[in-house]
């Protein structure tokens, strides 16, 4: 049980912006895909979710391609709106209560909850953060092995971020893959299993956070002040 | 079980396995008595929860505790501290024995003749603990000093 | 109700206002013109009952018919239906781009529903076809409104019955939308639908191939421009000489234009499967 990403080549016309990435995001593990803004990780994600083409390597899911016979097993959670932001909050689960078999109306309102939202608010008029925590819960809201999410904490004010993080101390993402990007670890230090650390569409290092204290006596800091500084 | 407090408060070192550093808190509970042989202590779930941590590492420290027989878990029931006084015993000298290392490393550059050393020490000590009666100092600060 | 179904709704859903709008247009026009003209016309016909302005094959002179009515507002009926033409134009374009561009990219979501992707291509032909047909039903369906209205307004021993055919061709936009046989109706219609799938296509190939795809668009665009305009003299049309009649050309025309649209449509689902770009 695990996406397997391995050599992908990827260009935007001649600029390359991935070059020969490999690398497993394990289910049940959270991965952390870390890098300045521009290293390739929303593209890896994006090859990832089958949502732009690859140009060499194969990306596998339990073994299947990339597409529709995925989409009920992996979500992603962008940092932007998915949906049209005309539609009210409550629309937007009927929405994806139609189109999932695996969408979990029960714990979708669980996290409504949780997340304080509104369900007579219209999409365009939430502000950053609480866009983050809709498209979050849309993402939860489906029972998926695995959910990718793209930049969760970045631009969002503080109270949010602490919200976010008690995601990945609870049981919702518990046996699931999670596969995340960020550009600045802060309070995922301690919470990943998995850190891999991307520079100009290649990946530079990869370990497991626990090992590598555990062995070297290295926080994930101390790591990407070594790979970025040197 | 008047959890709450005694979970929340960690301060976790990065640098530190995680879950260690979660054994490492267990053994302090144990020995200042905050946890008392037999207690049950809460899921793995919920001690992600209370200590924000990610659910693998409160698994992997539950694993790690029942190997060193710091917990025992029996069939369905939810897992509690062990009773064996011996285990309980050893996690007290352990953690004393790993202070005073830390404390002899760091103590042994200055070097001063282990007499004075010890006089200063006792009073030192004495004078702690009449401040604060109920505190044992706190958290992981150990193995910093 | 299947996938298919749904992603209609939506799509019908999220023009809905816009089509409301345009509807609200065609009727304020259309009556106001046909108020207004009746009125001019029925004032001075109170004032001087001998007075008409009426200048009308096959109507007894001094009688009012319907089809006078339609051919006097022709104007007023051709400018909300060009403004409804030129906004559906548009809404070709938009029916994509607005789920690339903007606050939203529902896109996103569209690419990540877990069936084939040629439902979403489908779903935006079908609401496009629901905009156009919708409107010219709605066109289908003012005319006897404003027939009765027209009844309303003046009195009976001023009337003359007008055929429905008539009307309808006293109104050269009505006479554009409303064919009367078959072969005008696919000829209008089904070149509708293929400058659709035509452009369709162009936009999955910029969405696809971004800046170098916009030559590959206006490439694909042109290429079939130049098919539908020369293929017809290509084959020798009109010319005497010509190998093949008259109506075998057509044939001929007809069906390569049916095969060049089904492989825009599979074009355009390959390209929506396999190279589409958020």
């Amino acid at each position: 049980m695990v996406i397997r990403v391995e050599h992908v080549h990827k260009r935007y016309g001649l600029r390359k912006v991935l070059n020969g990435i490999s690398f497993t995001a394990d289910k049940g593990q959270i991965t952390c895909l870390i890098g300045i803004n521009g290293a390739g990780k929303s593209t890896l994600l994006h090859a990832v979710m089958g949502l732009t083409p690859i140009h060499g390597g194969h990306i596998t899911i339990d073994g299947e391609a990339p597409g529709k016979q995925v989409y009920e097993r992996i979500a992603f959670v962008p940092d932007h709106l998915t949906m049209p932001p005309g539609m009210r909050i409550s629309e937007s689960l009927r929405f994806m209560e139609d189109f999932y078999k695996g969408w979990n109306m029960a714990r979708a309102q669980e996290l409504l909850q949780f997340f304080g939202l509104e369900r007579t608010e219209r999409l365009g008029n939430l502000s950053k953060g609480t866009t983050a925590k809709f498209s979050l819960m849309l993402g939860l809201g489906q029972d998926t092995d695995y959910i990718l999410m793209d930049e969760p904490f970045s631009g969002i004010d503080m109270f949010s971020r602490e919200k976010i993080t008690e995601v990945f101390t609870s049981d919702l993402i518990e046996d699931r893959g999670v596969l995340f990007t960020t550009h600045e670890i802060a309070e995922m230090e301690r919470l990943m299993d998995k850190a891999v650390l991307l520079q100009d569409g290649k990946i530079i290092r990869s370990f497991d956070c626990e090992v590598m204290r555990y062995e070297e006596g290295k926080s994930v800091r101390d790591v990407m002040r070594e790979v970025y500084q040197s | 079980m008047g959890t709450g407090e005694a979970w929340a408060s960690v301060d976790f070192n990065s640098r530190d396995p995680v879950y260690l550093q979660v054994v490492r808190h267990f053994k302090e509970q144990i020995a200042t008595g905050k946890l008392q042989a037999g207690q049950v202590i809460p899921s793995r779930r919920e001690l992600g929860t209370l200590m924000k941590i990610n659910p693998n590492t409160a698994q992997k420290a539950y694993k790690e505790m029942e190997e060193q027989q710091l917990i025992v878990t029996e069939g369905n029931s939810p897992s509690r501290i062990t009773g064996d006084e011996e285990v309980l015993r050893a996690i007290r000298s352990e953690l004393i024995g790993e202070a005073v290392d830390a404390f002899v490393a760091s103590v042994r550059k200055v070097n001063v003749p282990v007499e004075e050393l010890l006089d200063l020490v006792r009073s030192k000590y004495t004078e702690e603990t009449n401040r604060q009666p109920k505190s044992d100092g706190g958290g992981t600060s150990g193995d910093q000093s | 109700m299947n996938r298919y179904l749904k992603l209609v709704h939506m799509e019908v859903h999220r023009f809905r206002y816009l089509m409301l709008f345009l509807m609200g247009i065609i009727l304020i026009f259309q009556v106001g013109a046909i108020i207004s003209v009746l009125s001019d016309e029925l004032s001075l016909k109170w004032e001087n009952p001998a007075y008409s302005s009426v200048r009308q094959p096959f109507v007894p002179e001094g009688m009012l018919s319907f089809t006078w009515v339609i051919s006097q507002t022709n104007f007023y009926f051709i400018i909300p239906i060009f403004i409804s033409i030129a906004v559906i134009g548009l809404y070709i374009f938009f029916i994509w781009y607005r789920d690339w561009l903007g606050k939203s990219t529902f896109i996103y979501r569209l690419l990540m529903l877990p069936g084939a992707r040629c439902q979403i291509y489908l779903a935006k032909l079908t609401a496009i076809l629901i905009f156009v047909f919708g409107l010219v039903s709605y066109q289908l369906l003012l005319l006897p409104v404003e027939k009765l209205l027209f009844q309303m307004m003046v009195p009976a021993e001023w009337r003359v019955d007008s055929y429905w055919p008539e009307v309808i061709s006293a109104n050269l936009a009505l006479d554009m939308l409303l064919p009367r046989n078959v072969e005008q109706f696919f000829t209008i219609y089904g070149a509708g639908i293929m400058a659709v799938l035509i452009i369709f296509t162009a936009i999955l190939l910029e969405r696809s191939y971004r800046r170098i795809g916009i030559l590959y668009g206006l490439l694909y665009v042109a290429v079939h421009v130049m098919a539908v305009m020369f293929l017809p003299d290509l084959l020798g049309i009109g010319n005497p000489d010509s190998f093949l009649y008259t109506d075998e050309i057509v044939g001929l025309v007809f069906g390569i234009c049916l095969v060049l649209l089904m492989l825009s449509v599979l074009f355009g689902f390959r390209l929506l499967a396999k190279k589409i770009t958020v």
